[in-house]
């Protein structure tokens, strides 16, 4: 490995130039991820006790009646259907946004990215009283619209529950994806829906052989973006149901929250953490296996 | 000469105020509190806090509040820093916790034998934990049942002895009111959520039916109940409450302490377990129901149960690292004075813990604390071992959560909870 001192100057000022942000990037990220994955090797408070228990927390994550895996299934549905609600709600306004004569196209455009300018707590906490069963303006509005008889007990119910935090996610994180895939629509080149016009190719082979392929490194990266992003999550499914009821919402985020600051099971949770590091890696590998240099 | 004598004075001059000035400079004790987030005891503390700095002006308070839910996922975070401040609260709930990690004071090395033996020694016993004393009791809160005395005065109903007779009064008061076909007054505001709010109030239901979440038995070891017919049965009434009777307000899992004050003070329930603390916190928000509130002991299973209650006492902790550990006694005995204590007791119906003062007639006297008073009578203590709050906040909740759902049966529910308390009996 050369040295700083046998670097070209232009080099040697670009290295200096990234030290601070590689500093902080180190303590700020490597040093806490590297401080994890030792912890996971002890039983401990994080005080006055340091029990070196080897592979241990590993072995009883997954031992038994399991609540970390039953939390892994839960953040795998949960984000599926995120992430999936997320592309196709952010495809379908993205092209419509897209579209040289929709009138008042920019007032539009700042509506709809108005969930993304909110923070998770508001919306959480909009939302859930939103649904709440007592005073909530949903069951309101169905009451009064004849829609339903009783009021619905959204975030007491299993199906509810999930149901509802899902839809919150969707809303906050829809705008993200709208963004990208209209700066990817605006890439394509015009020449082309012009060539495909002249071939007599309908609306929905226009869209399927010219706009779908051509969006194809933008939806990866949303994809995989997104995918990662709420696999973590945290805020949302914490402030609206803290994981219940029972653990219909208890995403793998949650489970390791609980297991380090109620049961002050500090050795437990950095493993369930060190998994979980481990998933999202994955999925970062399985989205570089999908993209070509070219796309990158 | 007459110079230099000048100047001799002003040194001195300066030399004194200067040592005058850093002999008074004031201490900055950092507390950090929960009740201070709530209303009115935050009006009541301020007025405390402000008190004691005119009586004590080389001291000043620094309150830091935080949640009461989220306080035990703070302290801990605050401990691994060492960014503890002087003086934090402790609840029985977690005092073992406190114990494990070594951030309380013995507080037998601060204050005198004497002065701890003015204290209410059950309230002291549930912040001790293996003979040391490791918080300063601040108030107690003994469960009980809040009801409106107004709405039982107009049915001819009297409190009950059993659950039983608490199920019948919490149908008939269980009504429409306003004659739309719907329902919208209830009996009884159940706190089902998933915290320690839901599942220390069930904890104490739980015990009135003859079992233990967790007790010693004759060897010295820990046992649970959960899974006995005693505690199949609390499990079941408590959830049939909502599921078979309906005499809850719909969605009980998205209520909890907050949520339950409001529906007491829009006039949706007519009772709800809790202590006196949620005296004031309900006329707070509804003005009109000032001396329409009351109290009666927890009732009893009919079959073999009995009537409970636990102290629920709010203490301090002190860092065993302050430097400040003389002034933290002062402002701590200060607190629970004779003057700040009765303060506090009248503002916020939160009891005091000096025995001088549970027996005095500003607390023995008040009718919205009777049934408190009596409710003290019942109380037993909490185990002070570190896993505890596991079983109050997760375990227990999620049992009657998973009940009420329909997702398992009470059998299936009880075998789990006890498979649960078992493994961490045994990892402890």
């Amino acid at each position: 490995m050369k040295s700083l001192f046998s670097l070209k100057t232009e080099h040697k000022y670009g290295y200096i130039f990234i030290l601070p942000v590689a500093a902080v990037l180190g303590i700020l990220i490597i040093y806490p991820l590297l401080y994890g994955f030792y912890i996971s090797f002890f039983q401990t408070n994080l005080i006055n006790r340091w029990n070196f228990v080897e592979l241990e927390n590993y072995i009883n994550i997954f031992s038994g009646n399991s609540e970390f895996v039953n939390s892994i299934f839960v953040s795998i549905k949960f984000t599926s259907v995120v992430v999936l609600s997320h592309l196709v709600l952010g495809l379908l306004l993205a092209v419509i946004l897209n579209k040289k004569n929709l009138p008042f196209k920019e007032l539009f455009r700042s509506i709809l990215m108005i969930p993304w300018f909110f923070p998770e707590v508001v919306v959480a906490l909009l939302w859930r009283w939103i649904f709440n069963s007592m005073y909530g303006v949903f069951n309101y509005l169905l009451m009064n619209l004849n829609i339903i008889e009783d009021k619905i007990t959204w975030l007491s119910s299993m199906r509810g529950a999930f149901f509802v935090v899902v839809f919150t996610a969707v809303w906050k994180g829809y705008p993200l994806i709208l963004v990208m895939i209209l700066a990817g629509l605006q890439s394509i080149p015009e020449e082309l829906y012009e060539v495909a016009k002249i071939d007599g190719a309908n609306s929905f082979q226009t869209f399927f052989y010219i706009t779908l392929p051509n969006l194809r490194s933008v939806l990866l990266v949303s994809l995989i973006l997104d995918t990662v992003w709420w696999f973590k999550n945290f805020p949302i499914v914490w402030l609206m149901t803290r994981g219940g009821p029972v653990n219909a919402t208890n995403v793998v985020s949650i489970d390791i929250y609980q297991t380090a600051f109620q049961s002050f099971n500090f050795g437990k949770a950095s493993a369930s953490a060190v998994i979980v590091f481990f998933i999202c890696l994955g999925i970062a590998m399985i989205y570089k296996s999908m993209i070509t240099e070219e796309e990158m | 000469m007459k110079l230099r004598s000048n100047v001799k004075i002003v040194l001195f001059t300066l030399v004194f105020v200067l040592f005058s000035i850093m002999s008074v400079q004031a201490v900055t004790l950092e507390v950090m509190d929960s009740v201070i987030v709530e209303s009115p005891e935050r009006e009541a503390l301020l007025q405390i806090i402000e008190n004691f700095e005119e009586e004590n002006p080389d001291i000043t308070i620094d309150y830091q509040g935080v949640p009461m839910n989220d306080a035990y996922a703070q302290i801990p975070t605050l401990a691994t820093s060492g960014a503890l401040p002087d003086v934090y609260l402790a609840t029985l709930d977690f005092i073992g916790t406190f114990e494990d990690m070594g951030i309380a004071t013995d507080l037998r090395d601060v204050f005198s034998q004497e002065y701890l033996d003015g204290f209410n020694q059950n309230s002291l016993s549930e912040l001790t934990v293996d003979g040391k004393v490791l918080a300063h009791p601040f108030f107690v809160i003994p469960m009980g049942v809040l009801y409106r005395i107004d709405w039982f005065e107009e049915k001819g109903l009297t409190p009950p002895e059993t659950w039983e007779e608490f199920l019948d009064i919490a149908n008939e008061l269980t009504e429409d009111t306003n004659g739309d076909g719907s329902v919208d007054r209830w009996g009884f505001a159940m706190l089902a959520s998933r915290d320690g709010s839901g599942g220390s109030r069930f904890i104490q239901i739980f015990r009135t039916f003859g079992g233990y979440e967790l007790r010693l038995n004759d060897e010295g070891e820990y046992v649970t109940d959960v899974n006995t017919p005693q505690g199949r049965n609390a499990f079941e009434f408590f959830t049939e409450l909502n599921t078979e009777h309906e005499v809850v307000p719909p969605g009980p899992m998205e209520v909890s302490y907050g949520e339950a004050l409001n529906l007491m003070a829009t006039n949706k329930t007519a009772m709800m377990v809790t202590g006196p603390h949620s005296i004031g916190g309900i006329i707070e928000r509804n003005p009109e129901l000032d001396g329409k509130i009351g109290a009666f002991p927890l009732p009893m299973a009919q079959d073999g149960g009995k009537h409970i209650s636990v102290l629920n006492t709010y203490g301090h902790a002190i860092n065993p690292d302050s430097d400040k550990k003389e002034e933290a006694a002062k402002f701590l005995k200060f607190l629970v004075n004779d003057e700040s204590a009765l303060l506090w007791n009248e503002m916020t119906g939160r009891m005091p813990t000096r025995t001088g003062l549970l027996q005095s007639p500003e607390v023995q006297d008040r009718p919205d604390l009777a049934g408190f008073v009596e409710a003290m009578d019942y109380a037993e203590p909490l185990p002070t071992v570190s896993y505890y709050s596991t079983i109050m906040t997760d375990i227990l909740p999620s049992a009657y959560q998973s009940i009420i759902v329909g997702q398992a049966t009470v059998e299936e529910a009880a075998e789990r909870a006890e498979e649960r308390i078992i493994s961490l009996i045994e990892e402890n």
